[in-house]
């Protein structure tokens, strides 16, 4: 029971200090503000400085920001989000901070700005001067610049007012040390010639009238005052919410911005990526093709040196048998061989026939699922021989056709089991 | 009799209904500042048994709750703070549904790898007591200097000459000094919900056992002030006679050794005798907690 009632006397305790929190303000004049950012003390604000500034550049994430006394009672405080702005303007007593948290991909930054609550004066004169500065800055609207001419009017005639009354006080001051003491005063006053007397009242009449003119002067200028503090209040609010305005504007055309310049990069990227990789392809075709060029042409300078190695050779056969008929001294041999006239265009023929008769050679894929005997019909019906396999690619070797290889393999690609043929391995 | 019971019943009723008015209007959707303290602060009650709720809910979940007085006083006690946080940060975060921001503020706090300091030994008087001041000294430059005089005895010049202070430092200790005695020492018992019968003991242990008292304060703090420090600004790690030696005699680091030194009995160890260029020789300093400022 005892512990119940030590726990429910504990909860109250906490409810009141959290209850009394939301209205007190604790904060000394001069005591620096703690500054936290996700609960580690990063820095503090001079409390008593005019535009006191802390700057804090953090890696990670900034979560929360709490500003504290140095009691510990947690003054105000924001939760950014986890990208982008977020600005907050804290009210303590009279005085200002402005928080500003930005959280980038890099990590997050905070600017805290203190502000110190203006004196009255300082703020009037503010307020004249920054009104003054845009009647300069731009074409005065008549109605406050008469208001303006009405307050500085007032003012020369509360200043007048014044001098007045001190120069009269001073008058009096002097009058009254020439007269005697108040107890004879008073006992001379019947004797008192009574023009005197009406000069005095007169005195005391303008008196009264300049006290209430004073009087008068300063009430239309604390209006005045209060007017211009409105109108500045007014004007500051707008230009808070313009600037909160821009920057949410700002922000939002920045992301905007940050999206579009995203879906660009990504679109780009994957034709890039497409033009890359087809060009690969046709590069790679292409490099096929030439190199199935270059070993036809290998081969096809191979055949013509064979040839020209045995026109040569026939050549000399020629100029040997010439050479052997003309000292021939056997005349029947000699006609004998006159005799044989299809000998040497024969041994021609079969050099050309020979060369004829190697076999063609190329290359051929088939069409996925067909069956080993389509393609061995495919081959015979070509009265050709297959030969090795290699990475796909069956060799065929065949009757040289009476085509061109070029036209040759055209028609061989036309063949509908025919996937894909060339000559080069 | 039955008159009273009706009566208890009428009011229970009452109460329950209040309950439930409260709760729909933090469900619902609050547009400026001034309208979220309005609602926020009419609903403190059950806000607070709502934080100390997932708090306990949390501990059992982590197998560290126990049935007993001291832990719910643990659940109590952080649930106000969350609730203090939350009354301050929420009110910039309008429009909102308070009910449902405050519940996110708890859980984001219980989804952190250690969000408060538990150990069961820290729950019973000594260790609450040293927890709060640890706790404290975390957000409260008044408790931070005052664990200089909790631990080691000091008056305010001790603390100036051990951290080598210069002029305008050494004033702000003796303000701080000031205030801590003055309403710092007691909000802060007060909110560890230590009692006057309880600090008293701690005084006649201290007297009793005074070895034994400050060797097991010993232990315990070192346990709390691990875990605190990691509110130091993370670039205020622990180093060597040397590098301390550095930075006294260079006179940078004023915070790093206000902060770092208070929160750290091995470095203060480490550092002694660099503050007061030497003059101070003897022995390095040992813990004998002070219970009162």
């Amino acid at each position: 029971m005892g512990q119940e009632e030590d726990l429910e006397l504990y909860r109250s305790r906490l409810l009141e200090s959290l209850d009394s929190h939301a209205s007190r303000c604790l904060r000394g004049v001069s005591d620096p503000i703690q500054v936290y950012v996700n609960e580690r003390r990063v820095g503090e604000l001079e409390g008593a400085g005019i535009g006191a500034m802390l700057q804090v550049q953090c890696i990670d994430h900034i979560d929360t920001v709490q500003l504290r006394t140095e009691e510990g009672t947690l003054l105000g405080g924001l939760v950014a989000p986890e990208h982008g702005f977020r600005t907050d303007r804290l009210r303590l007593s009279a005085d200002t901070i402005e928080l500003c948290v930005h959280n980038t991909s890099q990590g997050g930054t905070l600017s805290a700005l203190f502000m110190p609550a203006p004196s009255f004066w300082s703020r009037a004169w503010k307020s004249i001067a920054e009104a003054a500065d845009r009647l300069v800055a731009r074409r005065p609207d008549t109605a406050l610049v008469y208001g303006m001419r009405m307050v500085a009017f007032t003012q020369a005639l509360l200043a007048i007012a014044v001098v007045g009354l001190v120069a009269d006080r001073v008058t009096t001051w002097m009058t009254a040390e020439r007269t005697p003491s108040p107890v004879i005063q008073t006992a001379s006053l019947p004797a008192a010639p009574p023009a005197g007397t009406t000069r005095l009242e007169q005195q005391l009449d303008e008196v009264a009238r300049i006290q209430t003119k004073i009087g008068e002067a300063l009430a239309s200028q604390q209006n005045g005052i209060v007017q211009l503090h409105q109108a500045v209040a007014k004007l500051s609010s707008t230009q808070e919410s313009v600037v909160s305005s821009v920057v949410m504007v700002k922000e939002e055309v920045k992301e905007e911005l940050e999206k579009r310049l995203e879906a660009v990069g990504r679109e780009t990227d994957r034709t890039t990526r497409h033009v890359a990789s087809k060009g690969r392809v046709e590069q790679e075709q292409l490099e096929a093709a030439i190199h199935s060029l270059t070993a036809d042409n290998d081969r096809l300078s191979k055949e013509v040196a064979g040839l020209e190695e045995h026109n040569q050779a026939l050549k000399t056969k020629l100029q040997a048998a010439n050479a052997s008929k003309a000292v021939d001294p056997n005349p029947d041999r000699l006609l004998a061989r006159q005799n044989d006239p299809g000998r040497q265009p024969l041994q021609l023929a079969d050099s050309l026939q020979g060369s004829q008769q190697q076999p063609f050679l190329f290359w051929v894929t088939f069409s996925d699922g067909t069956s080993q005997e389509s393609i061995d019909q495919w081959v015979n019906g070509m009265k050709g021989h297959k030969g090795a396999v290699n990475e796909g690619w069956q060799e065929v070797r065949i009757v040289p056709p009476p085509v061109p290889p070029d036209r040759f393999l055209e028609q061989i690609r036309g063949e509908k089991i025919v996937k894909a043929a060339r000559i080069s391995q | 009799m039955p008159v009273t019971r009706m009566q208890t019943m009428v009011s229970k009723s009452q109460t329950m209904s209040d309950r439930t008015a409260t709760a729909s209007r933090l469900e619902e959707v609050v547009s400026t500042p001034d309208e979220f303290d309005q609602v926020v602060l009419q609903a403190l009650p059950m806000l607070l048994d709502r934080a100390a709720g997932s708090t306990k809910r949390f501990l059992r979940e982590t197998g560290q709750w126990n049935d007993d007085i001291e832990h719910e006083k643990f659940a109590l006690r952080w649930g106000s703070e969350y609730l203090e946080r939350f009354l301050v940060c929420g009110r910039t975060e309008v429009p909102c549904r308070p009910l449902f921001l405050f519940d996110s503020l708890v859980a984001k706090q219980h989804s952190k790898p250690e969000p408060f300091c538990y150990h069961p030994d820290l729950l019973r008087p000594l260790g609450r007591f040293l927890d709060g001041l640890a706790a404290r000294a975390v957000i409260s430059r008044d408790a931070l200097i005052a664990l200089y005089h909790h631990a080691y005895g000091w008056s305010p010049g001790e603390v100036i000459a051990v951290t080598g202070l210069n002029g305008v430092e050494s004033q702000r200790i003796y303000k701080n000094f000031r205030r801590w005695r003055e309403s710092g020492w007691q909000r802060t018992m007060d909110e560890m919900g230590l009692t006057k019968v309880e600090l008293a003991e701690l005084g006649n242990q201290q007297q009793r056992h005074r070895q034994r008292f400050n060797s097991e304060a010993e232990r315990l703090i070192r346990v709390a002030q691990t875990h605190y420090r990691k509110s130091e600004p993370n670039h205020y790690p622990c180093l060597s006679r040397s590098q301390w030696g550095e930075m006294f005699t260079q006179g940078y680091g004023c915070d790093y050794r206000i902060w770092h030194l208070a929160l750290c009995l091995d470095c203060m160890q480490t550092a002694w005798g660099l503050g007061s260029n030497g003059s101070t020789i003897g022995e390095k300093p040992r813990l004998e907690l002070q219970v009162r400022p």
